[in-house]
């Protein structure tokens, strides 16, 4: 019976984790504000989340755009415009080449539903780092941030059933409060305990897609509150309505673009996005390399696709961004010398530069 | 070696026939099953097993148990597809979930809830019927109603938590579903919902007296078992004689921490903890969303917690944009986002106007098309 014991004894040894931990401060001294890091689940995460190479830049070209139909690249030169397509066909169709998108008969031609989605898409990553700076920051998101060499993007992809309410919040559902403001329960407040369950898992799905736990963005003792909290949950929560947005405008309405085998099974719906569509287990996706810089293509031109006056979101952000945020929230949440090296800086169109 | 010196020892003694017990009123229900002697049962307890005595109330409150857990079984079982192995797989986050909020007390349809209602009805049967058989045992005995009134107090919380408070916020969707992690999730989102009950003072009383009990029971079970070389477990009177275990014991615990328990008051001690870890947890529960919406705000007015600097200075309008809204109305299903598809608009060569994205006329927006009700449309008062 002893023997068995200490072997048991022994035996649950097996449940600890044997990497270096390390313990980062994000809050005020004393209320547990710290993220934990497993060295060894670190470098797993270094090594999966490599950003390639860029594209040598290209040649200063003046020539006018030669190519038919031409709907959301036709403010790049000819050349940029090749190699946006060399490294796009990279990022999301290696094997197939440019076959996967277009007829290699006629390039112009509209036939293929890949080429339909993938210009919505040129279009919504514009709208990422254009008007969603609050979230992506000057790393912005190429298509690669998402698909990292396949077709479909590996990760978060979900369609409606009948069990994913949560889930709409990465769609349609405004906001994920439940907390009241007041000690006293009021009519303002209805929120159930369900809906905490549902904002629960939404939480619990972001934080397993960046790989860190509650007090990444939340200060614990009390969950509703922002001075208190790492300011990454103000840039978690403009990630939220980017997703959200991205979803409704870009992605949801291509449900009649896609082909059947793409849609959802149960109500024909096209994949939706979250967010390890993108982090993919790191808090930062590909670990903040910055590979937008390289593909002004990506950036889009000024005032293209949505915003204005009427775009509270990104407009109120803008406003009151700079002044809010305290310097930690730059700061690099994994160790540097964890951080796989950045490729070095290459110069994209003359003059341009990622605003 | 000394070990059968001692009344406590692991020595299974036991007469050559089971003791059938002191005679009692047995014109309602005879005991059952023949008393038999078993080693291993032993190990861990008296090696006696038997004679059982059910009773109208035991049989009842056995049939109504079965029911619920069979309701809340087959309830589990159909939700994997019927899947025998999925069933014993994902056993541990299968649950029976309460009615959604939208149909506030109403009796909801069977696969709405229905089915938790039926469950928690028969459980609670169950639960009180086995109450009363716990009571009328002890009087038939001739004991007191101590040990009647500690479950009642276990109860006073489960009818708290499914019933009671349910019925003053006016929702059966408040209660707690059925199900090993779903259980769980349900205390998480709780807590969350009303702002940290860790703030909630019954809740601290609670784990006081649950964390007491624990400590209460360790120096109780430790002085006896310690004293039982010297005889203290026979001592039942407050023998206080020179050199007594009890006298010793009592000593002991004068020197460490300069008061004692009495032979008497440690059992008054560890029963009213245990009743109080109950009780003022549900308290806790009933003022909770009834009274109190956010406990972390009431502990901040009334300076229990203590406040800290902002790390991050955010002025009013911009705290405001970052609150958002409260969830509105839960949908009842998704519907299907038809949205029309996306034209794009390509300007002349020669334009400069941007590249628009239009909608079809005559078709609507896709969120609006999906939009979840206003949250005045709600059921709930």
């Amino acid at each position: 019976m002893k023997r068995v014991l200490i072997v048991l004894a022994l035996a649950s040894f097996a449940a600890c984790e044997p990497g270096k931990k390390e313990s980062k401060q994000v809050g005020y001294r004393g209320v547990g504000q710290e993220i934990n890091y497993d060295r060894s689940r670190l470098k797993e995460i270094a090594a999966a989340n490599v950003a390639p190479k860029s594209l040598p830049p290209a040649p200063v070209d003046t020539s006018p755009v030669k190519w038919q139909n031409v709907q959301v690249l036709n403010d790049i030169s000819n050349a940029e415009m090749y190699r946006t397509m060399n490294a796009m066909t990279l990022w999301v169709a290696p094997k197939q080449g440019c076959a996967y998108c277009h007829n290699p008969a006629n390039y112009g031609s509209d036939e293929k539903y890949t080429k339909i989605v993938s210009r919505r898409m040129i279009q919504m990553t514009r709208t990422i780092n254009n008007e969603y700076k609050s979230h992506v920051q000057a790393t912005g998101a190429t298509c690669y941030s998402c698909h990292r060499g396949n077709n479909v993007p590996l990760y978060g992809l979900w369609t409606f059933t009948d069990e994913n309410q949560w889930q709409r919040a990465y769609l349609d559902r405004p906001d994920v409060r439940v907390q009241s403001v007041t000690i006293k329960n009021t009519s303002a407040n209805r929120s159930s305990i369900k809906q905490a369950e549902n904002t629960y898992a939404l939480m619990m799905n972001a934080s397993s897609a960046l790989g860190v736990n509650c007090t990444f963005c939340h200060n614990s003792r009390s969950w509703a509150t922002w001075q208190n909290a790492p300011p990454a949950r103000i840039t978690s929560l403009y990630g939220f309505r980017m997703v959200r947005d991205l979803n409704t405008n870009y992605v949801a309405p291509l449900n009649t673009t896609f082909p059947a085998y793409r849609l959802g099974a149960r109500h024909g719906d096209s994949k939706k996005l979250s967010c390890i569509t993108c982090h993919q287990g790191a808090s930062k996706p590909l670990l903040g390399a910055q590979m937008t810089k390289d593909y002004p293509a990506l950036w889009g031109s000024h005032g293209w696709g949505r915003g204005g006056p009427n775009d509270t979101v990104s407009v109120g952000f803008k406003d009151l961004r700079s002044r809010d945020s305290i310097p930690t929230d730059a700061g690099l949440i994994l160790p540097p010398e964890m951080a796989t090296p950045l490729p070095a800086p290459v110069r994209g169109k003359a003059g341009a530069s990622p605003r | 070696m000394l070990e059968y010196q001692n009344l406590f020892n692991r020595v299974q003694v036991h007469t050559t026939v089971p003791d059938p017990g002191v005679p009692i009123d047995e014109s309602t229900w005879v005991r059952q099953l023949p008393p038999v002697f078993n080693r291993w049962i032993g190990i861990i307890g008296d090696a006696q097993v038997g004679p059982i005595y059910l009773g109208a109330t035991g049989v009842a409150s056995l049939f109504f148990g079965f029911l619920a857990i069979e309701i809340i079984g087959l309830n589990m079982w159909a939700s994997v597809g019927w899947d025998p192995v999925q069933f014993i797989r994902q056993l541990p986050w299968l649950a029976l979930e309460p009615p959604s909020p939208a149909y506030g007390l109403s009796l909801p349809p069977l696969q709405q809830g229905g089915w938790w209602l039926l469950a928690g009805f028969f459980l609670t049967i169950s639960i009180l019927l086995w109450w009363v058989r716990v009571y009328r045992r002890a009087r038939a005995l001739g004991l007191g109603t101590h040990l009647a009134w500690a479950f009642a107090s276990a109860i006073f919380l489960y009818l708290s938590l499914g019933f009671i408070r349910p019925l003053l916020m006016g929702s059966w969707g408040e209660a707690v579903p059925f199900g090993i992690f779903p259980h769980l999730d349900w205390t998480a989102a709780f807590s969350i919902r009303y702002g940290n009950l860790f703030y909630n003072p019954f809740h601290m009383l609670s784990i006081v007296f649950l964390y007491g009990s624990t400590l209460l029971f360790a120096m109780h079970g430790a002085t006896i078992l310690a004293t039982s070389r010297l005889g203290g477990e026979r001592e039942i009177e407050q023998i206080t004689d020179r050199g007594t275990g009890a006298e010793r014991s009592q000593l002991f615990w004068r020197w460490t921490m300069g008061w004692n328990a009495t032979m008497e008051s440690i059992h008054r001690w560890i029963w009213w903890f245990a009743f109080l870890t109950t009780f003022t947890g549900a308290l806790g529960i009933l003022l909770t969303g009834t009274v109190v919406d956010n406990w972390y705000l009431w502990a901040v007015k009334h300076g229990v917690a203590p406040s800290y600097p902002a790390t991050i200075q955010i002025s009013p309008e911009k705290l405001n944009d970052l609150r958002g809204q409260y969830q509105g109305a839960p949908p009842t299903s998704f519907p299907v986002p038809v949205a029309p598809a996306p034209r794009i608009v390509v300007p002349p060569a020669d334009s400069t106007a941007p590249v628009q994205l239009v909608v079809p006329a005559g078709t609507t927006i896709p969120p609006a098309a999906i939009k979840p009700p206003a949250d005045s449309a709600r059921k709930r008062p």
